[in-house]
């Protein structure tokens, strides 16, 4: 599973195989020139200090210092450029891979999106994808640059003198053993203090919010001792970290050092009996150096990799889900719907088990206005949310027009189909985007929909009228003003079929007023599903519905309901 | 007292960082010993005649350097890192203690973003600056200070200044390409912000999304600000993949004329071949420190940017304090519940015009008050008041005949059951939430509440009972399940005065009766406020008052208030209908 998603993110490098091999190539010659310095000093050292060969042109110490200028001035430029051009490569994937996941989220139905919190989608398109970034950028190029320099540096050590080589080697494996021995503490650590930030920062995030609460119910003291247990541990597991971090990199050294002196001791004796120059043996300290380079910087890619193969695991774990995706594709094409709406025996459950509808069967006529009426939890909403196939019914049916939703083409069964939900959302941009919506529309037709809903009044009132920016979700605007929006948004799109969550709260009676208004404008000619809270609302239905734990157990209209006696005229007495 | 936090923590622990500087330049000068000590191998191992005893010692010398420098590295770190994280922590709990005494007026003016920024990327930011920060420059003035000491005074000076002509230039450069590139590293940033917004927004509105048919839409909207992170990144990847290759230059050149001049004075015999090699040892012993320049640029400049908006938080004044007259521990802990409010005027701070205004309210103990009025009459600037969320003048509320100032918070706050308007919840379970945090309810107690608040038959289905988790990683409960609970958290105190913000907004009609139903019960022989903007929850009202603009603008019971044919009566007409008044009047 974790390589396979590695392995597919790899995958979606290979357009680009031209780019990356040339960027591969560049780091090769950047690494041979990187090997041929020491090289530059042990000629200088053994040629010209140590034994005294005539200098003639290039070959010579002021040459052999051009040489050395030039040869670092061609890397440092293959280097800038293979730079830009893996980082090109690395954010042309990476940018590709974020709108996957994005338009992945559109077309996720909401029975998923319930399931994940808006936090860790946001993370699966930002921080998850940015990780693999650097898999992208950093890691690929890297791992071949140091694999190559490693092995060259092997080669050139075994060519230079094979016995000297083999004893620098000998330090490797304690290399490799405390390497991987504090790594794996490492990991644990780097674990529990993700898991401990995430904490903090999630207990400071609750806190701010519920401060109120906190100062009223006097839970200051509490709160606190919650979080020093939390600051202590996050305290302990830091300190652990700083030990790891003082020991990896500095026993690293300490072998390197080992390494040198070995070679020094050794190679002593044969500089005695004239079988080795002291030009090579320099040459092999500064080997040595280099060695231990792309080992520490191939163990420090480890975490990179650590937390793309983390990453790479989140973001295939969302792209999987194919099958629940919504497919705006198939399906009839009906255009504009009459709007007659019928249940046939539905069941509907969000969890396993856990029916919310039980056996609903109602008919609404094209234009007719329905209330459905009852307590929390009853089943009211979910009603209306099925009707617009964010959710799949389990048994039963839903006819439209006579045909079962499931059939219709998603596109079209939405576009005829306006919910206003209690909390309205509206998006950043203008207010006249709001209503909209991209779609192309006149200026005649947007001022008719805010005169039908009412929400011409407070338009007018502000500084730049249609035009007025929405800023944070619509923050600046009143829950009731938000509403009126919402309809203004429903008329100018002309739905046949209109879905209402009436709101319960915090509305003064003013907007309030405005609402009613608005509401019997825009059912006027469409089926209206209201999910109603005022009796004045449900009173003016065609047909109300009663629903009491996922049935229906009353319907008619007001009168007829009244004489019943039932649950619908006990609420009316209150 | 609190607005000079970090020296404050300073004074306490510099000691940690003097030990730390003393092993860190204990380490500096060990490790400078090193190419020396190679230098010296090297000219005994060129000598005609080699001295192995001498190139043993040499070789100890090496082995024993590398070990000096690997514990007094452990122990400096320790100390300068150790205490940098010992800070972290004491200013995140200094934050929470901080931020526990703000009043409500402190929220209002800042985003709770904001503040859990200050909480997370500024004490981060501050942290290595006092860690890893401090840590770069003494290593970085350590190693090079006694590098080109070491290079003067064993090799050579005229070879130092020649080698070293280049520096001044790399580190002017990489003082300018530091600037450019954290400007477009900021501008990656932003973009990022965009995006995460940009998604958060989407999330919310998928619903709307989906309804209108906009996904593609959306997704066009989200390309642009996706390629506009992409090119943003590209700029900076085209700046900072210089610095690498620059510094390799620059130093390439040091090295060449260590090359060519060193050797020239290795032959004319002024310096001898081991003096040549310990001299290549320094010269990349500097490369480091130098390289970390930007670092260190970066790290202060955000470090000092955040230990200004620290020092600024932090200097903030609490507003709301316990009253003068005020003694926590001589007070009696349970209040009678009469109240009376005098004159009350208030106008929030910052504001010229009045959120209240000469409010008289006299609330004998065991009354219930009712308070309508339309959004923005003044219903929630006056609970804001009673709890002392915002300061009072003296003499305007008194609580049993003494003024609202003379209490201490803890005994205010303790003897009012307050259900607020909206229904936060902390993401614990629904136990913790009705006893908030504290032990000393019984189970019995919470079930008590839970049944009185209507939700007991709701946690009940759920898996886990009482220990249900709420909030993101638990259960979602609805708008009135919350409310249920919030109501429950005020009931379990049994306090002298409850306090109901329009507690029951988000429950349906049938609920609602049942709830005031036993809330009447609970209630009895306690004082009671209840805010509604439906005229249903008012019932058991002894008095009602109606809030207009900051004023009392009506009062008296619900019938008197009918027959005024007032405002009052305008909100009744609009909510129920005219033609309902006969069934309301019967059932009464």
């Amino acid at each position: 599973m974790k390589n396979n998603s590695l392995m597919r993110l790899l995958k979606r490098a290979l357009p680009y195989w031209k780019i990356i091999l040339l960027c591969m190539l560049c780091v090769l010659l950047v690494n041979m020139a990187e090997l041929y310095k020491p090289l530059i000093m042990e000629r200088v050292i053994d040629d010209f200090l140590i034994g005294s060969k005539p200098e003639r042109g290039l070959y010579s110490i002021t040459g052999m210092g051009i040489i050395y200028l030039l040869l670092i001035a061609v890397s440092s430029g293959l280097t800038v450029f293979q730079v830009n051009a893996i980082n090109h490569v690395g954010q042309s994937i990476v940018t590709d891979l974020r709108r996957t996941v994005f338009s992945h989220i559109q077309r996720m139905p909401l029975s998923v999106l319930d399931k994940y919190s808006s936090g860790r989608l946001i993370t699966r398109a930002t921080n998850d994808v940015e990780a693999l970034s650097e898999l992208f950028t950093d890691v690929i190029i890297d791992l071949f640059r140091d694999v190559f320099l490693l092995a060259g540096i092997i080669i050139i050590m075994l060519s230079l003198d094979i016995q000297l080589a083999l004893i620098g080697f000998t330090v490797i494996p304690f290399i490799a053993l405390i390497t991987n021995i504090i790594k794996k503490k490492m990991k644990a650590n780097f674990i529990a203090i993700k898991s401990l930030t995430g904490r903090i920062n999630g207990f400071f995030a609750e806190n701010i919010a519920g401060m109120k609460l906190v100062q009223i119910f006097n839970m200051q003291k509490d709160k606190e001792n919650e979080f020093q247990v939390l600051n202590n541990k996050y305290y302990a597991a830091s300190l652990t970290r700083l030990k790891l971090n003082s020991i990896l990199r500095p026993s690293i050294e300490i072998f390197n050092t080992l390494a040198i002196a070995l070679l020094v001791w050794y190679g002593m004796g044969r500089i005695i009996n004239r079988s080795l120059d002291l030009g090579v043996l320099y040459a092999f300290t500064n080997y040595i150096k280099q060695f231990f380079a792309p080992i520490n910087d191939l163990a420090e890619k480890y975490n990179t990799i650590q937390s793309a193969v983390v990453s790479a695991d989140r973001v295939y774990e969302l792209l999987d889900q194919k099958d629940s995706l919504e497919d705006y594709d198939s399906g009839i094409q009906v255009g504009r719907l009459e709007g007659s709406i019928e249940f046939k025996n539905v069941w509907f459950a969000y969890n396993e088990g856990e029916w919310v509808l039980k056996d609903v069967s109602f008919r609404i006529e094209k234009g007719q206005t329905a209330a459905f009426v009852g307590a929390t939890g009853s089943g009211k909403t979910t009603i209306i949310n099925l009707i617009s196939r964010f959710y799949q019914v389990q048994k039963g049916e839903i006819l439209i027009d006579g045909i079962n939703i499931n059939d219709i083409n998603l596109r079209d069964l939405r576009r005829n189909i306006s919910v206003v939900l209690q909390d309205v959302f509206l998006y950043s941009g203008s207010i006249r985007d709001n209503i909209t919506l991209n779609t192309p529309m006149s200026e005649e037709e947007v001022q008719r929909a805010l005169e039908l809903s009412c929400a011409d009044t407070f338009i007018q009132e502000l500084p730049n009228k249609l035009d007025e920016p929405v800023s944070e979700r619509g923050s600046t605007f009143s829950a009731g003003q938000r509403q009126l929006l919402a309809f203004a948004r429903t008329i100018a799109h002309d739905p046949s079929i209109f879905v209402l969550d009436e709101a319960t709260a915090n509305i003064d009676t003013k907007t309030e007023k405005l609402i009613q208004k608005s509401i019997e404008n825009v059912s006027t000619g469409r089926t209206t599903l209201i999910v109603a809270h005022r009796l004045s609302t449900i009173r003016h239905a065609d047909v109300i519905f009663i629903i009491r734990k996922g049935r229906i157990v009353e319907k008619g209209n007001h009168e007829t309901l009244m004489e019943l006696g039932g649950y619908y005229s006990r609420l009316n007495a209150v | 007292m609190k607005d000079r936090i970090i020296p404050e923590f300073l004074r306490k622990y510099w000691i940690n960082y003097l030990w730390g500087a003393i092993f860190l330049f204990l380490g500096v000068y060990i490790a400078t010993l090193s190419p020396k000590y190679l230098g010296t191998i090297i000219d005994l191992l060129k000598a005609p005649i080699i001295d192995k005893g001498q190139v043993f010692n040499y070789i100890g010398l090496i082995i024993l350097t590398a070990l000096g420098v690997f514990a007094t590295r452990y122990v400096w770190r320790y100390f300068i890192m150790g205490n940098a994280r010992n800070m972290e922590c004491f200013l995140r709990m200094e934050m929470l203690r901080h931020l526990q005494k703000m009043s409500v007026n402190f929220y209002n003016a800042r985003k709770t973003g904001d503040l859990m920024a200050f909480a997370v990327n500024d004490i981060g930011a501050v942290r290595m600056s006092f860690g890893p920060g401090v840590a770069l420059i003494l290593n970085g003035l350590g190693t090079s200070l006694l590098s080109v000491f070491s290079m003067v005074r064993i090799v050579h000076p005229k070879l130092t200044v020649f080698a070293m002509l280049p520096i001044p230039i790399i580190i002017f450069v990489m003082i300018r390409m530091g600037t450019t590139i954290r400007n477009r590293f900021r501008l990656v940033q932003k973009n990022f912000a965009s995006i995460s917004d940009r998604i958060n927004e989407n999330i919310s509105g998928i619903r709307v999304t989906k309804t209108y048919v906009q996904e593609d839409d959306e997704v066009s909207r989200f390309d642009i600000l996706n390629n506009q992170m992409k090119q943003s990144n590209l700029d900076l990847i085209r700046v900072s993949s210089l610095m690498g290759p620059l510094i390799q230059l620059f130093f390439g050149i040091c090295f060449m004329i260590n090359l060519i001049y060193g050797s020239s004075l290795v032959k004319a015999h002024e310096i001898t071949l081991g003096d040549f090699v310990a001299f290549n040892g320094y010269l990349t012993m500097i490369m480091w420190p130098v390289i970390s320049i930007g670092r260190i640029i970066n790290v202060f400049q955000r470090g000092m940017a955040s230990y200004r908006r620290l020092e600024e938080i932090f200097s903030v004044k609490p507003e709301i304090l316990d009253g003068a007259a005020s003694n926590p521990e001589e007070e009696q802990e349970k209040l009678e519940g009469s109240l009376e409010i005098r004159n009350l005027s208030f106008a929030y701070p910052g504001h010229s015009e009045y959120a209240l205004k000469d409010i008289n309210i006299k609330l004998e103990k065991g009354q219930i008050l009712g308070i309508i009025g339309r959004t923005g009459s003044g219903k929630t600037t006056l609970v804001n008041l009673l709890l002392k969320l915002y300061n009072v003048e003296p003499g305007k509320i008194l609580i049993d005949g003494r003024d609202i100032n003379d209490y201490s918070l803890k005994t205010l706050r303790e003897n009012i059951g307050y259900v607020p308007q909206d229904n936060f919840l902390f993401s614990a379970t629904i136990q913790d939430n009705i006893r908030y945090f504290s032990d000393q309810f019984s189970d019995d107690e919470i079930e008590d509440a839970s049944k009185i608040s209507m939700i007991y038959d709701n946690i009940m289905e759920f898996p886990a009972r009482f220990d249900t988790r709420v909030g993101e990683r638990g259960v979602n409960l609805s708008g009135g399940q919350k409310q249920r609970i919030s109501i429950a958290r005020a009931v379990i105190k049994k306090p002298a005065i409850y306090i109901l913000d329009d507690a029951l907004s988000a429950v349906d009609t049938q609920t609602e009766e049942a709830i005031l139903n036993n809330l009447k019960e609970e209630m009895e022989g306690h004082t009671g406020i209840i805010i509604a903007h439906r005229i249903s929850a008012l019932r058991h009202a002894d008095e009602i008052i109606v809030l207009d603009h900051g004023r009392i603008e009506e009062r008296g019971s619900h019938e008197e208030l009918i027959k005024k044919d007032g405002l009052y009566h305008e909100l009744f007409r609009e909510q129920y209908g005219i033609e309902t008044r006969e069934s309301w009047e019967d059932e009464e």
